[in-house]
């Protein structure tokens, strides 16, 4: 028997035998509304993590979908090696090793002092150059490179104008710190009456409280501070001789 | 039992008269599938949602909002390298010393840094920003020629905790490679991180800092060589 003949025969008791099966189902069957309706919710929850990564902050690292070649096996500056008992990707040269083009013979240049052996077995004299080395040109854009570094490196303790009145400083009086010592105004007699040699030798390795500066700073902008320290020390002490004459009458 | 009228009509047809309401039903789908896909594509694997909000828990809670924000330390005084070299360097325990030596020396929290310069075991921060290892970005080009650290790495003199807040991804830094002029500033203002653009043109000394510093121009700054190599 065909299923046209079928149909044409048949009794309604046949209808709805199975779900699907046509007929004369009054409503949709339940399953079908089922996953309509669970699909609707569900396709929120994708949109809902993506809307909290989007919003938030997160301390596990970035999700990672597609890794190409992201990672490579190879040391980025600072990184971490297994090979080194030490850890570090980044080695230090070997002792008594000197770098090409990096012998510092100019004593004035590189150290600001020179040491002369005395008489006496083992001691040195050791005396502070006065003046700026050779190597460097002292002109306005030595100077402004001096102000920014020294913006950048000693403001925080000696303030901008050198009186020792920096954020640091003043933070450490906050927290009534019993270790600090104040740092060292600029605008004294000691410091004015120092050779350059020895303010290139304090920034390059401290003194009293402060720590050494010469691995932050290169040498090279260490003069250009000792240079900007001598305007700053300029400002705060010039005599009335020098001060041009038609501005004179402007002066208190 | 017996067949009514309308029984009989119905059953000429395969499916149930609901069905009726399944095409529109469809076609919702349709159009919701046609807008949830690309949303869901677009949103969920974008660099934004994926890169941007990393804030990893440092092995010192150390707070640029203070260091930087509050003491006003400029950026450079820690990161040394910034302006001479590819990479930012993260500064070496000695200058945290520098002043933790004398301020707030006994400090919990600064527990692991007084403990590295005992040790001279360097503290392993983690990185935050981190480009794929075949984007050789380099700092010192940017910030010499006047791109902010801010453009990339946000208020971070606000930052407790440093966050990513850019998404970094190859279109991003594309945006500024094609423009660079909403980038640029005076050389001497890249770590004033609140630095506002004269009367709040930055297209006009944008445009006049591209001239003046040579800027190449989007072919050259869009090639795949400029920072891939």
């Amino acid at each position: 028997m065909s299923d046209h003949s079928h149909d044409k025969s048949h009794s309604p008791e046949d209808y709805g035998a199975g779900p699907g099966s046509g007929g004369t189902l009054k409503s949709p069957i339940f399953w079908i509304v089922f996953i309509l309706v669970m699909g609707a919710v569900i396709s929120w929850l994708p949109l809902s993590i993506i809307a909290k990564s989007r919003f938030t902050t997160s301390e596990k690292p970035r999700i990672h979908i597609f890794q190409d070649m992201d990672q490579q096996p190879k040391y980025r500056p600072q990184a971490t090696s297994a090979i080194f008992a030490d850890g570090r990707a980044m080695r230090e040269p070997v002792p008594g090793t000197v770098a090409f083009g990096d012998v510092q013979e100019s004593d004035h240049y590189y150290r600001g002092y020179e040491r002369i052996e005395t008489q006496q077995q083992g001691k040195f004299e050791v005396t502070y150059f006065k003046g700026f080395p050779e190597e460097v040109t002292i002109d306005e854009n030595f100077i402004k490179r001096g102000q920014e570094r020294y913006e950048i490196y000693c403001t925080p303790c000696h303030g901008s104008d050198g009186y020792g009145q920096g954020t640091v400083h003043l933070r450490a009086l906050e927290l009534q710190q019993a270790t600090w010592v104040p740092p060292t105004s600029m605008h004294t007699d000691m410091v004015r009456d120092r050779e350059e040699g020895h303010i290139f030798n304090t920034i390059t390795h401290g003194i009293r409280n402060m720590p050494a500066y010469g691995k932050q700073i290169p040498v090279k902008d260490r003069w250009a501070i000792v240079a900007y320290i001598r305007a700053l020390q300029l400002s705060q002490n010039a005599p009335i001789s020098d001060v041009p004459q038609d501005v004179k009458p402007t002066l208190r | 039992m017996q067949q009514t009228d309308s029984e009989k009509k119905e059953s000429r047809f395969i499916f149930p008269a609901w069905a009726n309401y399944l095409l529109p039903a469809l076609a919702l789908m349709g159009i919701g599938a046609a807008t949830y896909l690309p949303a869901f594509v677009g949103l969920g694997f974008s660099a934004k949602t994926l890169n941007v909000g990393y804030a990893p828990k440092q092995p010192v809670p150390f707070s640029h909002a203070v260091h930087a924000g509050n003491l006003g330390i400029d950026c450079r005084y820690c990161h040394t390298s910034v302006e001479d070299a590819a990479f930012a360097a993260i500064p070496p325990t000695q200058t945290c010393m520098n002043c933790h030596e004398k301020v707030l020396p006994d400090s919990a929290k600064i527990q692991p840094v007084r403990e590295s310069a005992l040790t001279g075991k360097p503290i392993e921060w983690i990185k935050v920003h981190n480009l794929a290892d075949y984007v050789y970005f380099n700092h010192s080009a940017h910030v010499t020629r006047g791109v902010s650290c801010v453009e990339c790495h946000g208020r971070v003199d606000q930052m407790e905790t440093v966050t990513q807040v850019q998404p970094m991804s190859m279109s991003w830094c594309l945006d500024c490679h094609r423009k660079p002029e909403n980038a640029l500033r005076p050389a001497d203002k890249v770590t004033d991180l609140t630095w506002q653009p004269p009367d709040g043109d930055q297209r006009k000394i944008g445009l006049a800092l591209k001239e003046k510093l040579n800027i190449h121009d989007p072919a050259y700054m869009t090639a795949c060589s400029t920072c891939h190599r």
